[in-house]
């Protein structure tokens, strides 16, 4: 498979040649064109209940789509994300993920999907009641609205709910207000995630719900 | 190796300047507790700062002439040619110096900011990350903040103006302390687009209301009400904000920054305009006839005559918002 | 009319060099900014799809879809154009031939070159899209736009694009409405639903995000129309 991530950071695409015989498992609706004779089947997100959990309390969908090649020539296929913003790859090497719902795009068939529980904070911080975690190895594209940003966490660090993209699997996530009772609510902070622990993050540099809060007043 | 400067206050107050107002006016100044600062003033002659070079050395000098403390400007004796040497010992003043950090695309701003700040994700979803010394305070829009580090303390003021309300931008401005040591704070504007910054110095800028981001304390910003009929019918909702004082200032564009040096006469549509610099005439005119104002989809345009500066962003926020209205969810009430 | 693109691909800008007396057409609203002397006159294509003022909602022919034309007048101006929905933008030739443009993505051309609607206007309704397609006939300059990156495929036998994603192809291909892979069943759940599957030879500009899919993804976010 030769993958190339496209389009800038601002409208990030990826370019896929897949090879005779492989296959790679995408999120609903990721297709942007493609080769006529590759295959598309869609498979439920883990499995039926999994699935149903995934899309109600994760905010993912219910489906994945799985692309093949049935034919003996390699074949051109172009993914992209709901939203614009920057794609990025990571390899993973038996190591874990977990990512915040609506960041998966793509990933090659030897990483697993998982659904972990991600407790009443993220669900109270409208982070949906479960993330993803991706485990195994091989490729894992995953993207936002905005450019993302990689910060390596040792201790601990205050992110607004909305602006996280993926964490490493030792870092927990703590609910606080971002300023006394009246800022959070007049200042429009809200709620703030606090992550604690060791390990990598990816921020996203912009959010929908503030380009939604910025748009709501003047609709 | 250039000669280097260290500046003090004399204790001597200028221009009949009582004693509490200069030690309050250099406590803002200079962000200090007012207690500090009237032990600093108490306690003179004492160095303000050291290991400046001329250029700062005159920046300070103007600085606490401004707020009616005379001061002094002498030779350091040794080399010192690291900044960040007198930031250790003095524990008094803010980082003055330094210049942001190269990042990908991203400039070196022109002129000397008092904060020192990195930018990502530039030009498309730009993202400051300011650090802020301790005890150090910032003006942040509402609902700017990305990510910061615990220390830093967030105080809700109701300082957006009621232009602002009108054309539906917040009504409050977020304050960010670090407290007990310095801070880093990350600030992500709502619309995609770019993100820049200009350091005032005396001079004034006039930015369109939605277009701020953040602001050091020294920067003073006044709505500006662009009278009933040039600001009312553009529909752009023609606030403007009036930035004038001493300071850091960041604003943000709605797409792609362009800025354009005007020497004559350009026409603009109001819903790309971001910044202009003080000094340009402008007038708001339709664009053709009233047939063109209604069809032409132009709308108003603003005629600027004269020379300075125009920061122009690619995207119009009313054509965007008219796009997204077919995404609404349609509620019936019952 | 010499063409310039600045900021590309995310909020790419047109800036368009007009020598004295030259015209050029553009879809309502795409100005920016313009030199002091450059006039600007109003008209009406009959028949054909949006307006800005209308936002992206596709009415049946018989709406007006406004263009001004800018001339230069005495010197040289300076005109720069930005689209609606930002994202990337090309330039493309015309030589005596005819391209399809999706309807919110034709920003500008020369003054000759014609602007036609409602090019198998039927099936665009069918994929669900309801994009308006414009023809564009002749001789010129011409400027799409895009939401998102704008890339180039090269058919050659048969090739699938996503509806959303389908900018401007050459009218020698031949399109059909149909499904992604070998079931109905597996292209709806898979999202995809209907597809357009491009056959001849040509070329297809497809732009890598579907205005569609982040309008729905905002749409949990914005403040609901009461009715």
């Amino acid at each position: 498979m030769k993958t190339e991530l496209k389009g800038g950071k601002a409208f990030s695409y990826i370019d896929i040649q897949l090879e005779p015989g492989e296959q790679i498992m995408t999120e609903s609706d990721a297709m942007s064109s493609m080769d006529a004779a590759l295959e598309l089947k869609a498979e439920f997100n883990g499995g039926l209940f999994k699935g149903l959990l995934r899309k109600f309390l994760g905010g993912e969908s219910l489906f994945l789509s799985r692309f093949s090649n049935p034919t003996s020539t390699p074949k051109n296929l172009i993914i992209t994300q709901g939203t614009p913003g920057e794609i990025r790859c990571i390899e993973l090497d038996n190591e874990t993920f977990y990512f915040q719902p609506g960041a998966f795009i793509a990933c090659e068939e030897t990483v697993t999907l998982g659904l972990k529980w991600a407790g009443f904070v993220s669900w109270i911080a409208r982070e949906g009641m479960f993330k993803l975690s991706v485990t195994g190895h091989g490729k894992v594209w995953f993207g936002a609205y905005g450019a993302l940003i990689d910060k390596e966490i040792d201790g601990e660090y205050i992110v607004d709910t909305s602006h996280l993209v993926s964490y490493g699997p030792d870092i927990q996530l703590k609910l606080q207000l971002a300023g006394g009772l009246f800022s959070s609510f007049f200042g429009g902070e809200g709620l703030v995630t606090r992550l604690e622990g060791k390990g990598k993050v990816v921020l996203q540099t912009r959010s929908l719900s503030g380009l939604a809060s910025w748009l709501n007043p003047k609709l | 190796m250039t000669q280097l400067y260290y500046i003090s206050i004399t204790g001597k107050l200028l221009n009949n300047v009582e004693m509490d107002q200069a030690v309050e006016n250099f406590a803002r100044r200079f962000k200090l507790p007012l207690e500090k600062a009237q032990q600093m003033i108490q306690k003179a002659p004492v160095i303000l700062k050291k290991g400046l070079d001329e250029d700062s050395a005159l920046k300070y000098q103007q600085a606490s002439k401004s707020v009616g403390l005379d001061c002094q400007i002498s030779k350091e004796a040794s080399q010192a040619s690291n900044s960040s040497e007198s930031l250790t010992t003095s524990q008094i003043i803010s980082d003055g110096k330094a210049l942001g950090e190269q990042h990908d695309s991203n400039q070196c701003p022109k002129s000397m900011p008092e904060h020192q700040f990195r930018y990502a994700g530039k030009p498309d979803y730009g993202f400051v990350t300011i650090d802020l010394p301790a005890n150090d305070t910032i003006k942040v829009e509402a609902s700017s903040m990305a990510t910061m580090d615990t220390n830093i303390r967030m105080k809700t003021k109701l300082k957006g103006g009621l232009g602002r309300f009108i054309t539906g931008e917040s009504l409050f401005i977020n304050e960010f302390t670090a407290e007990n040591g310095p801070g880093e704070i990350g600030i992500a504007p709502a619309t995609p687009g770019d993100i820049t910054h200009q350091y005032l110095n005396g001079n004034t800028l006039f930015l369109q209301n939605s277009a701020f981001v953040a602001c050091s304390m020294g920067v003073n910003t006044e709505t500006k009400w662009q009278g009933f009929t040039k600001g009312f019918f553009s529909g752009e909702n023609f606030f403007l904000i009036k930035c004038s004082g001493q300071g850091d200032l960041w604003f943000n564009t709605y797409g792609a920054l362009i800025e354009i040096d005007i020497e004559d006469e350009y026409v603009v549509d109001t819903g790309n305009i971001v910044a202009f610099s003080e000094g340009l005439d402008y007038q708001i005119t339709k664009v053709g006839g009233y047939k063109s104002l209604f069809f032409s989809g132009e709308g108003f345009v603003c005629r600027f005559k004269g020379r300075g500066k125009l920061w122009m962003q690619t995207r119009g926020t009313d054509a965007f918002v008219n796009w997204c209205q077919s995404f609404r969810r349609v509620e019936s009430s019952s | 009319m010499n063409i310039e693109f600045l900021h590309a691909p995310a909020n790419t800008v047109a800036k368009v060099s007009l020598k004295p007396g030259e015209i050029c057409t553009a879809e309502a609203g795409a100005m920016m900014a313009m030199s002091g002397n450059t006039q600007i006159t109003t008209t009406t294509y009959k028949k054909s799809g949006r307006g800005i003022l209308k936002g992206l909602k596709r009415m049946l022919a018989g709406e007006s879809f406004f263009v001004n034309h800018f001339e230069a007048k005495n010197k040289e101006a300076e005109l720069w154009l930005g689209a609606a929905i930002s994202g990337d933008m090309m330039q493309y030739q015309l030589d005596n031939e005819s391209l399809i443009v999706q309807g919110s993505s034709f920003l500008a051309c020369e003054h000759q070159v014609e602007i036609d609607l409602g090019w198998q206007g039927f099936k665009s309704l069918l994929s669900g899209e309801s994009i308006f397609w414009l023809n564009l006939k002749g001789s010129g300059k011409v400027i799409i736009n895009a939401f998102g990156a704008i890339y180039p495929i090269e058919v050659d036998g048969e090739y699938i694009v996503d509806s959303g994603h389908i900018v401007a192809f050459n009218e020698s291909l031949n399109f059909s409405i149909t499904k992604a892979g070998s079931s109905w069943i597996q292209s709806i759940l898979g999202g995809e639903g209907l597809v357009c599957k491009f056959n001849g030879q040509g070329t297809v500009w497809c732009q890598s995000h579907n205005p569609s899919s982040f309008g729905n993804h905002l749409t949990p976010e914005l403040k609901p129309i009461k009715k």
